[in-house]
């Protein structure tokens, strides 16, 4: 594990020297949560209004949340790497080195994923404090719950975009998959809980990825319940243990048919 | 007739510094410190119709900076320029159609392309008509010998070939002066050969003057009737290769692997290079001293193996190198 | 004169050609390139059929005039990115010494330099906007307004980024100007400009145009109004000239390559 934690220190220090190109990224995240506020508020006729459950700010905060939460993990990286080293053959030099490929991919883009964290948290609490005036009600047991799923749901989008770029072992190019992805989140995930969708895909939308890295945190932080964290928290573990297990046989299975073709 | 005319030329740039450390890049956005650099001083020189002249020096010179100034690129901060009269600060265009520019480290073609379909781009972008392109290209095609790979794409040529190529495109308008900033750079010598052939070529049969900057002694030593040395951003030398070789070519080494010591002092024509007893490795001049005087101050018989040489050109221009940093 | 900007255009569609030809040398990724552009920005239907479902209007647009507003969006985005792509990269050209082989050709060295490429994803976003077009309700009125907003907006787009990335020959960091400027004009042009108000609202017809590029576009087209239509033209050819004037003003400040940052 030491090994781990290592190469984790050693990305968040490598990422420390783009401190200001990261602040600088926050930007567009800004002024999407720009336009977004004024969005709520033209169809928010009243402030006390209620809308599928939500309150105006609540749905601010959703998406400051969802935006954050997307800043950190948007793994694009960790993908387009996985797929290159596939593809190059690189992956060949990683087989005889005392180290899980899989943990050690993981590791680093948390590693860099750390200091996007701090920096885009913080930004973006400045940002809905601003537009806002006021934080949801929040105590020690629900920030510490919103931090610990908002770290899941980091290492699950971190899982799942390698599982996407290890599926360059079977085909060519891997990245519609990652498209799909990626639009799932965003347009699915980011932008309204799962409640504004028809009745009948809820149940879909809760066993998909968007209930596990998108809604559950930010559904924390804006409306925290004991009840919604257990249940959150259990999807979280189940998804990173199938996660972890799909990473880990494709990657054998891939590396297998590396053996036998001989790199 | 000079074609190219510079006077009292200067160029300045301004550097941003970086102090090292987050702390130093975090001042740096918002308290920029500059330098100001001074990479032209006041440098005046003239080139004549047809001449092959090298512009050299040691790396950060102000070499690039007064090419580029030469072919309109860079604005400079005073001075005057007339390159076949015309000011390349406010008639840029007009001296494009006019000058042809290779720059070894950059490349103008498109590599997806063949040679034959760059050629006809450049032809386009000079205005040139269809027709007399054509003729332009067979023409070339013989006269350089591209015919085996004419219509392979740039990216599957050999590094030789993509630079001949560089340098034929930029022929295709007939330019009458020739920018060439380190064609030779990172070429194996039969191509190095090859490249200077061509030019030579061009300078013969186009009357085309050649303006060339080049680390490698033997582009110039090959090529230049005519050498300026620039050297923190001034010149330093301005001289023909023959005066500049004859200069030192009064300067014999001889080195002598002896029987027994010989205690020798420095005496007027007569510089001790390396004395390890035995070996003895000396500079004689020899408008002050014959060679045959230097040898005898040795003792003949005493002589085992011996051997006289001229100065290498490369250490001549290094040592005008070295000579300008003290 | 004539003849100059004759050649000139001779050789824009030339250089334009020649990037496409580079583009299309691998077949399945220049097709599926465009693909899914267009399947990215039909997935953004999603999110407005969600938010109709909470009210019939938003800010002041129906569901099929914000499909127009996507449309003129896409359609702009495209034009400019296809045939100008290098404008969104001109930053970069100016501070690592790009110009260099645009300026010893006798042309013109803004459009040399940010024609010199195509961006393949772009004639998906081009040929979204005129579907969207065709779901608005096509006739060929629209259509004619529709082409040529879409090729005033898209002059817009790149002025804008001109203007910007010229500022790269002033301060060393304006990328992040760039940047900024230029998800400004993207995000806001798939809006309705209703949602907006106040000082914002000035803004968008203003400093950040994306009310000249995409709302007064769909206004005309719903309701033509020919005082909208000049301030278009007006607007768009005042952006153009302001883009070549800062782009040479800052050329004389050009410094090739040269430019390095010194560390101590």
């Amino acid at each position: 594990m030491r090994k781990y934690l290592f190469i984790f220190k050693s990305e968040l220090m490598s990422t420390l020297q783009y401190v200001f190109n990261i602040a600088a990224g926050f930007i567009g995240c800004f002024i999407l949560l720009f336009i977004f506020l004024n969005l709520w508020q033209y169809i928010y006729s009243n402030p006390s209004e209620i809308i599928n459950g939500y309150t105006m700010n609540q749905m601010i905060w959703y998406i400051i949340i969802t935006e954050i939460l997307w800043g950190i993990s948007s793994g694009k990286k960790i993908c387009v790497k996985i797929s290159n080293d596939i593809k190059g053959g690189n992956i060949a030099y990683n087989l005889n080195k005392p180290y899980n490929y899989i943990l050690y991919s993981l590791f680093s883009h948390l590693g860099s994923a750390f200091v996007k964290a701090i920096i885009y948290t913080i930004l973006g609490m400045i940002v809905g404090f601003m537009f806002l005036g006021s934080f949801p009600n929040l105590n020690i047991l629900s920030i510490i719950a919103v931090i610990l799923t908002s770290v899941l749901s980091t290492i699950i989008s971190a899982l799942l975009v390698s599982f996407i770029g290890l599926f360059s072992f079977i085909i060519e190019d891997s990245t519609p998959f990652y498209w799909l992805y990626s639009k799932l989140i965003l347009i699915v995930g980011t932008i309204f809980p799962i409640e504004y969708f028809p009745s009948i895909i809820q149940p879909i939308l809760k066993l998909s990825p968007v209930y596990v890295v998108c809604y559950g945190p930010a559904k924390l932080f804006v409306d925290f319940s004991l009840n919604n964290f257990i249940t959150v928290f259990i999807s979280q573990i189940i998804y990173i243990g199938i996660g972890f297990g799909l990473c880990t046989l494709l990657y054998k299975k891939g590396v297998k048919n590396l053996n036998v073709n001989g790199g | 007739m000079s074609i190219i005319k510079v006077e009292k030329l200067s160029k300045t740039f301004k550097v941003k510094l970086k102090e090292k450390g987050l702390k130093g890049s975090l001042k740096s956005i918002f308290k920029p410190r500059y330098k100001t650099i001074n990479a032209v001083k006041n440098i005046s020189f003239e080139v004549e119709k047809g001449e092959i002249i090298a512009f050299i020096g040691p790396n950060g010179a102000g070499k690039s900076t007064t090419i580029k100034m030469l072919t309109g690129i860079l604005y400079p901060n005073s001075g005057n320029i007339k390159v076949l009269d015309i000011d390349p600060k406010t008639e840029r265009k007009k001296l494009a159609y006019q000058i042809g520019t290779v720059f070894g480290q950059k490349e103008q073609l498109w590599t997806h392309l063949t040679p034959y379909d760059n050629f006809k781009f450049f032809g386009a972008i000079y205005d040139i008509p269809e027709s007399r392109v054509e003729k332009k290209i067979e023409e070339f095609k013989e006269l350089f010998e591209l015919e085996e790979f004419i219509n392979t794409p740039v990216r599957n040529l050999s590094l030789g070939q993509r630079i001949r190529c560089e340098i034929v495109a930029s022929l295709i308008h007939e330019p009458k002066v020739l920018f060439l900033d380190e064609p030779t750079i990172g070429l194996d010598p039969v191509v190095k050969e090859n490249i200077r052939t061509l030019i030579k070529i061009m300078n013969k049969e186009y009357k085309t003057t050649i303006f060339l900057t080049s680390h490698d002694i033997g582009d110039i030593e090959k090529l230049c009737k005519r050498v300026i040395i620039i050297n923190n951003g001034k010149i330093v030398l301005d001289d023909s290769m023959e005066n500049l070789k004859y200069h030192y070519l009064n300067k014999k080494i001889v080195e002598a692997k002896m029987k027994e010591k010989v205690n020798l002092d420095d005496e007027d024509g007569i510089t001790i290079l390396k004395d390890k007893g035995y070996n003895l490795k000396i500079e004689v001049d020899i408008t002050k001293k014959s060679v045959s005087d230097a040898i005898k101050l040795l003792n003949p018989d005493n002589i085992i193996d011996i051997n006289i040489s001229n100065t290498p050109l490369e250490d001549i221009i290094s040592n005008i190198y070295k000579e300008e940093k003290k | 004169m004539l003849m100059e900007v004759k050649n000139q255009f001779k050789i824009t569609l030339l250089s334009v050609k020649y990037a496409l030809v580079r583009e299309m040398l691998n077949k399945t990724t220049f097709i599926t390139n465009i693909l899914f552009m267009i399947l990215n920005n039909a997935s953004f239907i999603i999110q407005w059929i969600v938010l109709y479902s909470l009210k019939d209007n938003i800010g002041g647009y129906t569901f099929n005039q914000v499909l127009l507003l996507w449309g003129i969006a896409a359609s702009t985005y495209g034009f400019s990115h296809f045939f100008f792509k290098n404008a969104y990269y001109l930053s970069d050209t100016i501070n690592n010494g790009k110009l260099d082989s645009f300026l010893v050709q006798p042309k013109n060295v803004l459009l040399s330099a940010i024609t010199n490429s195509v961006e393949t994803s772009a004639i998906g976003d081009f040929i979204y906007g005129y579907i969207m077009l065709f779901i608005f309700g096509f006739s060929i009125k629209n259509f004619i307004l529709f082409t040529f907003f879409t090729i005033c907006g898209g002059f817009i787009l790149t002025s804008i980024s001109v203007i910007l990335s010229s500022l790269s020959f002033w301060f060393n960091k304006s990328d992040i100007i760039v940047d900024t400027g230029n998800s400004l004009m993207t995000s806001l042009a798939t809006y309705p400009d209703g949602i907006f108000k106040g000082i914002v609202k000035i803004l968008i017809y203003t400093l950040i145009p994306a009310g000249i590029v995409n709302y007064i576009p769909v206004e005309i087209m719903t309701e033509f109004n020919i005082n909208l239509f000049l301030i278009v033209i007006i607007f768009t050819i005042t952006l153009i000239s302001l883009a070549f004037l800062i782009f040479y003003k800052g050329l004389k400040r050009y410094s090739s390559s040269n430019l390095m940052v010194a560390r101590i």
